[in-house]
């Protein structure tokens, strides 16, 4: 069973004259164990279709199962569920809470998880994400690298089954761009999540399985 | 409250400024509050020993004891019984002997085996008739056990021989005598036996022409500028406590509104909105708790460094009701900020918007 489907998905704005069609009639499937890249253009729909993807919004037509489960017969409220318990979101603006240190950003998700599970280990996110000297800083003093890597880390704590990544690497060096996309391939291929990211760096490319190109609201396949 | 600590520690200048506005807000309340309840207290605390049910007074009185006269063929059917107590009122200006002083204050006229016989905290009850029992209040005018006074100017002095505390009527310290003095300062000779007014400890009733029976309460509502001074206090109380609910409305809106994109990232990674809105209530109890808690330490404070003569009574029920009553105010206030929480949009989160 594919982690997400989406079945003849598209998403319009406006009506009549004002309409703009963001997202075209899509198809898409993501796999356990999947590193997915979108490229495209810039308004090309990417974030659109990311978010889409992501529960944030509801598409205009079409439906999108989770695990199997369709997901246009929840309430909100199940859906914010959903998207606490199996997704992992690493934002293009960040995505920590500006008062809380970054291990209180991981305390956060202890706190609000309903069922108690095993968190993966903080420590170790830290250590891997070489963060462990700022673990008590606030994002407001942390380096755009830094706070980079902490929103990532906080996106993989609750052990999500689906990460979805909107240009992760952007305030990045190389090296470290490198080493974060590794983590993400690591992640999709050792604990069998699916990943999906949105970059513009087309050297990433190399360590994902698929890459899907996104102009004018299509989704092309192109790996 | 988890969430609501941390925000809380982390911008203190802001919250510092919510709690320091509530401090000062309850703080104003609560000095009011004792003033009122002060005040109110020296009109009546003396009606209030008597612990009695009702009163009686002449009909034309219009409710008032200090207008009240009545001749004996009208009480002394009544006075029977040691449920029933007869009293003179007359309000007279003291003087300590050797001192320029005038002291305005009431005499009440009592038997001194009656149940409104004043209860002492010192001395004894006065065997002669220049004796006189006095409340503890008048110790601020240096008149204490063993004083010679003066009333209305006359020629005789007064000794007081029993300290008596919580005899204030009509805003003033009540003296005691016995009903034949009361009744030379009142009407100049001891043989008219007049009374002001009987009083009941039970419920008994009494019909007759010429006089009316009110209730205790109805007593001091009706002591002059009793009822007009309740009512301006708790209208200034009242109107404290709904500009709190303002204020706090006013402030949260205002933070909540700078917070909205930060709610969109909580929404989008799943949190929901109950725990957003949970986190502001929970800030909104803390900061008014923390504001009223100071307010209530400093209140207990001044009480020591008033002046005795200031009417200033702390009435702690009155404070914990009030306090209550700022938190409810605080958290309808945090309510008008609910709705824009309600609406929050997790798509903000990524869009920027």
């Amino acid at each position: 069973m594919p982690l997400i489907e989406m079945i003849n998905v598209n998403r319009q704005y406006g009506s009549g004259r004002t309409l703009v069609e963001a997202l075209h009639p899509t198809n898409f499937v993501l796999n356990k164990g999947e590193f997915v890249a979108i490229i495209g253009p810039s308004g090309s729909g990417k974030t659109t279709f990311l978010t889409i993807l992501g529960l944030l919004q509801s598409p205009t037509q079409g439906k999108i199962f989770v695990n199997g489960k369709d997901t246009s017969k929840m309430n909100s409220g199940q859906r914010t569920d959903l998207r606490f318990n199996k997704f992992g979101f690493i934002l293009q603006a960040s995505n920590l809470i500006p008062f809380l240190s970054v291990n209180d950003q991981f305390k956060v998700v202890d706190k609000f998880s309903r069922s108690k599970r095993r968190s993966r280990n903080s420590a170790e996110l830290l250590r891997l994400l070489d963060l462990q000297n700022v673990a008590n800083n606030y994002p407001s003093n942390l380096s755009g690298g830094e706070r980079q890597r902490a929103a990532i880390a906080r996106a993989l704590y609750n052990n999500p089954e689906i990460i979805l990544a909107d240009e992760p690497t952007a305030s990045l060096d190389s090296k470290r761009a490198q080493q974060v996309v590794s983590l993400l391939a690591q992640v999709a291929h050792e604990s069998q999540r699916g990943v999906i990211m949105i970059t513009h760096d087309t050297r990433l490319l190399a360590m994902t399985d698929h890459v899907y190109e996104m102009q004018d609201g299509f989704l092309r396949q192109q790996k | 409250m988890f969430l609501a600590i941390k925000e809380i520690l982390h911008n203190k200048m802001r919250y510092l400024l919510v709690v320091f506005t509530i401090f000062l807000i309850s703080y104003m309340v609560f000095f009011l509050t004792s003033l009122a309840v002060g005040l109110a207290r020296e009109n009546r605390t003396a009606v209030d020993q008597w612990d009695a049910k009702t009163v009686v007074i002449s009909g034309y009185a219009n409710k008032s004891l200090v207008a009240s006269t009545i001749p004996q063929n009208s009480y002394q059917d009544y006075d029977k019984g040691k449920d029933v107590a007869k009293l003179g009122q007359v309000s007279v200006v003291s003087q300590l002997k050797d001192s320029k002083k005038k002291i305005n204050t009431n005499v009440f006229g009592v038997d001194w085996k009656s149940f409104i016989s004043p209860k002492l905290i010192d001395g004894r009850l006065p065997e002669k008739n220049h004796e006189v029992v006095v409340d503890d209040a008048l110790k601020n005018d240096s008149i204490k056990l063993n004083s010679q006074i003066k009333i209305n100017g006359s020629s005789k002095y007064y000794k007081v021989v029993g300290i008596t505390k919580n005899n204030s009527f009509f805003a003033t310290p009540v003296i005691f005598t016995n009903m034949d003095v009361f009744r030379t300062m009142k009407y100049g000779s001891s043989r008219t036996k007049n009374i002001s007014t009987l009083v009941f400890k039970n419920n008994k009733k009494v019909n007759a022409t010429g006089l009316e029976q009110i209730s205790i309460k109805d007593l001091i509502n009706h002591i002059p500028g009793y009822t007009a001074q309740v009512l301006v206090f708790s209208f200034m109380i009242a109107a404290m406590v709904i500009i709190t609910f303002l204020i706090i409305g006013i402030f949260m809106y205002i933070i909540t509104i700078q917070k909205i994109s930060l709610y969109g990232v909580m929404r989008a990674q799943g949190i929901r909105t109950a725990r957003i809105i949970e986190s502001l209530f929970y800030q909104i109890l803390i900061l008014t708790g923390i504001g009223a808690g100071l307010a209530l330490l400093l209140i207990g404070v001044t009480q020591f460094f008033l002046p005795k003569t200031v009417p200033f009574y702390s009435d702690w029920l009155a404070y914990i009701v009030l306090t209550l009553a700022i938190m409810v105010m605080a958290l309808l206030g945090g309510s008008l900020s609910m709705r824009r929480v309600l609406k929050i949009d997790p798509l903000s989160a990524i869009e920027g918007e």
